[in-house]
């Protein structure tokens, strides 16, 4: 079966699965279309009656394409997967100190998140901590808004720099690369916030 | 090689269905009592032959010791899991269950596969008989929210009953297949399927492509344990606290009178469906007759708890697809519990669109699973399914939480790969253990497999093995490792923590040949011969009581012409032909059973077959 290539083609990366540049900015549409086109042909379902060598194929080639299409259409998830192939960002990174213009804040919400805590092990009044901690958590997810628009730039700004040289193209990616951290980093206090608030 | 079939296999009733090829339509097959639904009940006889079916059914009154049912209920479970199940459900489990449960039926141990695997196979002989040719492969749908052991339990079940699963395909994304090639349905698709036992709901996305239509699962949630057999609990234990109360008459749950009332009240809950009351006489060992009109509305209170633990995992299936009710374009109802009222409004008001009922709701899974193996087989490329694991894939990280890599919503085939190196010089060997499930902690997720990966010695840090996490076609996890030192594969020897191994299996396979050597067609002329010579004596009985005197002339005729048919039919070794007499007598013998019973028990009786009163 031509459609599955061979054992021995090493793995593409999630771009070249789709025939795409290492781009940021995808158009979501094509992306769908593609998808599906090469579901129809690399399908398990396709292959029951195939040989072990083309169901085995078939169960990698169309798995990659799952996984790849699950990668490219996260525009986050994408970010990371494009700074890990070029090398840029080392698997499962996330760097977990505080920005340092976070910090006075982060202080300040660690505290509150402590606060309530002890409130409710002593049945203290919980109402107003409470809140202290919706209007730090409206702050912070405010701070995610931001940073998901500098990432935003940032990727515009590598798409353009994709033909530049290699300085560049390095000063780009520590940027995404920083700014990848930062966001984690805000988003984990809003998780731990949500969670302490339900 | 034989032929193809589909199969759902449910957790109240089983089916079997395949593609007609003359009008490539779907087509339920009928089983030897004239219906395409196989109660899911098991019995070991006396004699130490299994029997399946409606007849099991019938041996849950007589013999419940030796006959189980909601067998699908403890697939793939440990016995720490079932504690509640087992307050619900008159399951015997022996004491040897380790890993996996054991059961017992008689003075016989079997595994839920095992059961499973009987249930199978009288399918396969149903299919057989109706074909006249060997059937060899199978579909078998699961419920899309069933992990990757309760997976492999299916799969075990079809090994050991004579098949070859060519796929497990999930109920609602089968039953999505037969509603879309029944009425070339497009858009965004909600299935909501409450069966016997579990509850699942799938948002799909059904869509023309110029190679064919493709169905595209976005997401799926649910709940292995909830189902129809929920609300029965909950009307039985109702029951028994009014029984307790006015005749103080405490039964044990699980014995002869508590099945025959849980009987009485799944009638009553199917007659809820149709009039506004319905009316349990209940005839109870002191002579008293047990009566409670339940008006809908008084039922629909009784039940709401489980519609409401249904719309949970409904939110939870949008949330993930980031859809809104009103974005659905269909909503489509499946599984028998979906006939109550009280669901259909439910499911109607949150969506605000009338669901679609024009399928059989029990036989739509089935349907749709001949649908996929009819495609499989085939090869016919006008129809693909994408599905997606229903739980997310993890490991055991430092401290016992968990490292998701693969999201549950995924479509499969999916799969992730894990860089391991070992922390100490010359460590041979680097733990891991695998998990599903949405939780943090590893000790709130399902354990799947732990296993121990194989290290050369080397200086701490520089072995570098790669992983392959793998969810296949049938959502079943597949794990691979590869040295990337020296390029070199190593297998890597999976124990599931809930599973059967394969030599087990072969065992298994080779018992549950022995148990089905008894020719199919022999057993049913057995059992039909049986069945006739109890109504015989029955209506014998019958005829000699002085109440039968009310009979006019020409019912009686009746009576005498159908007894001499039976009796004709009976010494040949046409099955079919002395089931359609039996009918034909019980038929003939409606007023006769009627004029027999004194008043008050009369209708606590009503529409009682003579044989059984």
């Amino acid at each position: 079966m031509a459609a599955l290539g061979s054992a021995k083609d090493p793995s593409p990366d999630c771009f070249a699965i789709f025939g795409l540049p290492r781009k940021l900015w995808i158009e979501m549409a094509a992306l769908e279309q593609k998808f599906l086109k090469l579901s129809w042909k690399l399908h398990p379902d396709n292959f029951v009656s195939g040989t072990e060598t083309e169901r085995e194929l078939s169960l990698k080639r169309s798995s990659e394409l799952n996984d790849a299409y699950r990668t490219l259409r996260d525009p986050v998830g994408r970010i990371e997967y494009l700074l890990a192939i070029e090398g840029a960002r080392k698997e499962g990174e996330h760097k977990q100190q505080a920005p340092p213009e976070l910090l006075e804040e982060v202080f300040e919400l660690n505290e509150s998140l402590d606060e309530l805590r002890e409130a409710r092990a002593s049945g203290g009044d919980l109402a107003a901590l409470k809140t202290r901690l919706e209007s730090a958590e409206k702050s912070f997810q405010e701070k995610l808004g931001e940073v998901d628009a500098q990432l935003q730039a940032a990727a515009r700004e590598w798409d353009a720099a994709l033909q530049s040289d290699a300085a560049t193209r390095k000063r780009v990616m520590a940027k995404l690369n920083d700014l990848l951290n930062r966001r984690s980093y805000i988003r984990n206090l809003v998780a731990n916030v949500q969670k302490e608030l339900l | 090689m034989g032929k193809i079939v589909g199969i759902d296999l449910g957790t109240t009733n089983s089916l079997v269905a395949y593609t007609d090829p003359q009008t490539g339509q779907p087509k339920c097959i009928q089983g030897p009592y004239g219906s395409t639904l196989c109660p899911s009940v098991v019995s070991l006889d006396v004699d130490g032959t299994i029997v399946v079916g409606e007849a099991a059914r019938r041996r849950l009154l007589t013999q419940p010791e030796r006959t189980i049912y909601s067998v699908k209920r403890l697939m793939g479970r440990g016995p720490a899991d079932v504690q509640t199940e087992l307050k619900l459900f008159p399951f015997r489990i022996d004491s040897s269950s380790k890993n996996v449960i054991r059961v017992k039926l008689g003075e016989k141990v079997f595994t839920p596969p095992e059961i499973s695997a009987f249930i199978l196979r009288e399918l396969k002989n149903w299919a057989e008989a109706h074909f006249g040719e060997t059937v060899d492969r199978a579909v078998i749908t699961v419920p899309a929210y069933f992990n990757d052991a309760q997976r492999q339990a299916t799969k075990d079940a079809g090994k050991i009953g004579g098949l070859e699963v060519l796929r497990l395909v999930n109920e609602p994304t089968a039953a999505a297949l037969a509603y879309g090639l029944h009425e070339k349905q497009r858009g965004k698709v909600a299935v909501y399927d409450l069966g016997g036992g579990t509850f699942d709901i799938s948002v799909l996305k059904l869509i023309s492509t110029t190679e064919g239509d493709i169905f595209q699962v976005l997401s799926t949630n649910g709940d292995t344990h909830l189902g129809g057999d929920d609300i029965d609990n909950l009307l039985q234990a109702f029951v028994h606290e009014l029984i307790l109360q006015h005749d103080e008459i405490d039964f044990s749950p699980h014995g002869e009178l508590a099945q025959e009332l849980r009987k009485a009240l799944i009638d009553v809950k199917h007659r809820l469906s149709e009039a506004e009351s319905a009316t349990l006489r209940f005839p109870l060992p002191n002579g008293d007759v047990f009566t409670h009109e339940f008006t809908r509305g008084a039922f629909e209170a009784l039940i709401r708890p489980v519609v409401d633990r249904t719309m949970g995992p409904v939110k939870q299936a949008l949330a993930d697809a980031q859809l809104k009710p009103t974005d659905m374009d269909e909503v489509v109802l499946v599984g028998g519990a979906t006939r109550t009222p009280l669901i259909r409004r439910t499911v109607q008001e949150f969506f605000g669109r009338k669901p679609h009922i024009e399928l059989n709701p029990d036989e739509v899974v089935a349907l749709g699973a001949a649908v996929q193996a009819n495609i499989l087989d085939q090869g016919v490329k006008t129809m693909l399914l994408l599905d997606v694991t229903p739980l997310s894939l993890g490991i055991e990280t430092y401290g016992g939480a968990v490292a998701k890599i693969i999201p549950r919503n995924s479509t499969i085939p999916a799969s992730a790969q894990e860089l391991y190196t070992t922390g100490v010089d010359n460590q041979t060997g680097i733990d891991i253990h695998v998990l599903q499930g949405e939780r943090e902690l590893a000790k709130d997720c399902r354990s799947l497999a732990r296993f121990t990966l194989r290290v050369p010695p080397a200086p701490a840090g520089l072995p570098r093995i790669e992983v392959k996490f793998l969810i296949d076609a049938n959502g079943i996890l597949q794990v691979g490792a590869k040295d990337l030192r020296t390029g070199e594969q190593h297998s890597i020897e999976v124990q599931p923590s809930y599973g059967i191994n394969d030599s087990e299996i072969e065992r298994m396979l080779e018992e549950s040949i022995e148990y089905a050597e008894q020719d199919f067609a022999e057993r049913q002329v057995i059992e039909a011969r049986t069945e006739s010579e109890s109504i015989l004596t029955a209506t014998a009985k019958a005829l000699a009581n002085p109440q039968s005197a009310g009979l006019s002339a020409e019912e009686r005729a009746k009576i005498d012409a159908s007894v001499a048919a039976l009796r004709e039919s009976v010494t040949g070794s046409d099955y079919k032909l002395i089931r359609k007499r039996i009918d034909e007598l019980n038929h003939a013998t409606e007023h006769l059973a009627e004029l027999l019973m004194n008043s008050a028990v009369s209708t606590a009786l009503e529409g009682r077959k003579l044989a059984e009163v």
